[in-house]
């Protein structure tokens, strides 16, 4: 009875140290991903820095492709979840105008698009 | 009679454990796919996540929200990520906005490399419809709400877009700062000098150049030792006799041109730029579109002292009056 404890209590130790080892000392490494995989702070501020260009350069084509990278939601689906993202981390208000800028646009790009002039 | 097995059992139960978590912990639940950082991006999406980087930093002129961005990537170097991938932009033509605002921004890194140690005052060269910046000098940091997950990135509220963003702190606080902290010192000189080298400023009003055009001051061949192959070399210089970055060079022959700014070998100087010459072919060479050109340049060989061929280097130096 006690050699089979000792032996549950064994393994237990090699799961332990196993997972330390391959959680902490040497995890897996993620290498090349796509935009569409990172973390929602930085596809946020991916977000923004496409806005700011945008600002700039008011190519509206060029956002889009932009934030296509980000995955296949709409555009402005993406820019939504990072306005809220901000709102909740308390960006300054510049940021988010310039985010809330880009939403509009794009929706009145869509908008455009969708009712053609006769 | 009983059989003495000794503690290998043990062993057995140590390696059993160490199998099954290792292989659940690398095969079935490895760190999280869906939660990387930009350093982990594949190469073509760091190319593109940078010429964001370089977009956004022309349009609001912020260096130390550009800097804190570009370190996520986590390049050996950013400033020869960013001039290696403007050149490579340039010579394949797709986007020569996008090879400008890749030089740009590596040029302001430069500058404010050298001005953090040396200020320098405010460069005329900002236009006047564009204020500028205030001067920030101290560690900038980004504060981060309570809410906000631990280690959570948030832009740098670094030097403000004139006119729209409120002046940012300046640590007062670390207690209830977390997350990036940038230690840069940042000066209206290096802001103005990074506007000069632009051509697009924030507000896309100033001009990398201002004033009257380029001409030709100094036009030589030069016999450098141990030059593999012939070169015209570049120089600008503003009216001041300082080497100025950013500025357009135009190299056009029969059937071709190429352009390039000063500035991005940094080795040489921030007005430094050069281009290697076929033979049998003859250049003209102008900075921007409105400088005086230099004509008639071909490669042409030195008096060798040796077997070998001893390639000459036209040096063109170039002043604003």
């Amino acid at each position: 009875m006690t050699r089979w404890f000792l032996f549950i209590l064994a393994i237990l130790a090699g799961i332990a140290a196993g997972l330390f080892y391959a959680w902490k000392v040497n995890p897996v490494k993620i290498v090349d991903t796509t935009p569409e995989t990172l973390r929602i702070d930085y596809k946020t501020d991916y977000v923004l820095m496409v806005a700011e260009s945008y600002r700039s350069d008011r190519d509206l084509g060029l956002a889009q492709e932009r934030l296509a990278l980000l995955g296949s939601l709409p555009p402005g689906d993406i820019v939504q979840q990072a306005i809220q993202f901000a709102e909740r981390n308390g960006y300054i208000a510049a940021d988010l105008a310039q985010m809330q800028a880009l939403t509009q646009a794009l929706q009145t790009g869509s908008a455009a698009v969708e009712t053609p002039t006769p | 009679m009983r059989e003495n097995r000794g503690p290998w059992y043990l062993l057995t139960g140590l390696v059993l454990g160490l199998a099954i978590s290792l292989v659940y912990a690398w095969v079935f639940r490895p760190a999280d796919n869906a939660n990387t950082s930009p350093a982990a991006l594949e190469p073509g999406s760091k190319d593109r996540y940078r010429a964001l980087i370089a977009s956004a930093y022309q349009a609001d002129g912020d260096l130390v929200r550009a800097k804190a961005r570009l370190e996520l990537l986590k390049d050996p170097d950013p400033y020869q990520a960013l001039a290696g991938q403007a050149q490579r932009a340039l010579a394949d033509g797709s986007s020569t906005a996008e090879a400008r605002a890749l030089g740009l921004l590596s040029l302001a890194l430069g500058q404010a490399r050298s001005l953090s140690a040396t200020p320098l005052a405010p460069s005329p060269a900002i236009s006047p419809t564009l204020p500028p910046p205030a001067p920030v000098t101290g560690t900038l940091t980004a504060t981060l709400p309570s809410q906000a997950p631990p280690g959570a990135f948030l832009p740098a509220p670094g030097t403000p877009t004139p006119g729209t963003q409120p002046a940012p702190e300046i640590s007062p606080t670390p207690a209830e700062r977390i997350g990036l902290a940038v230690s840069l010192t940042v000066t209206p000189a290096s802001v103005a000098l990074a506007l000069k080298a632009t051509g697009s400023s924030p507000a896309g009003k100033a001009s990398p150049t201002p004033g009257a055009p380029f001409v030709l001051s100094k036009r030589e061949l030069a016999c450098p030792q141990n030059l593999s192959e012939p070169l015209i070399q570049v120089q600008a210089y503003d009216a001041a006799g300082k080497p100025v970055p950013g500025v357009e060079v135009i190299i056009t022959w029969a059937g071709g041109a190429e352009r390039f700014f000063t500035g991005l070998k940094s080795d040489q100087g921030p007005g430094y730029g050069d281009f290697t010459m076929a033979s049998g072919i003859t250049y003209t060479v102008q900075l921007g579109e409105s400088g005086q050109p230099a004509g008639d340049l071909a490669a042409a060989e030195c008096a060798a002292s040796g077997p070998q061929r001893q390639w000459g280097s036209w040096v063109l130096s170039f002043k604003q009056p």
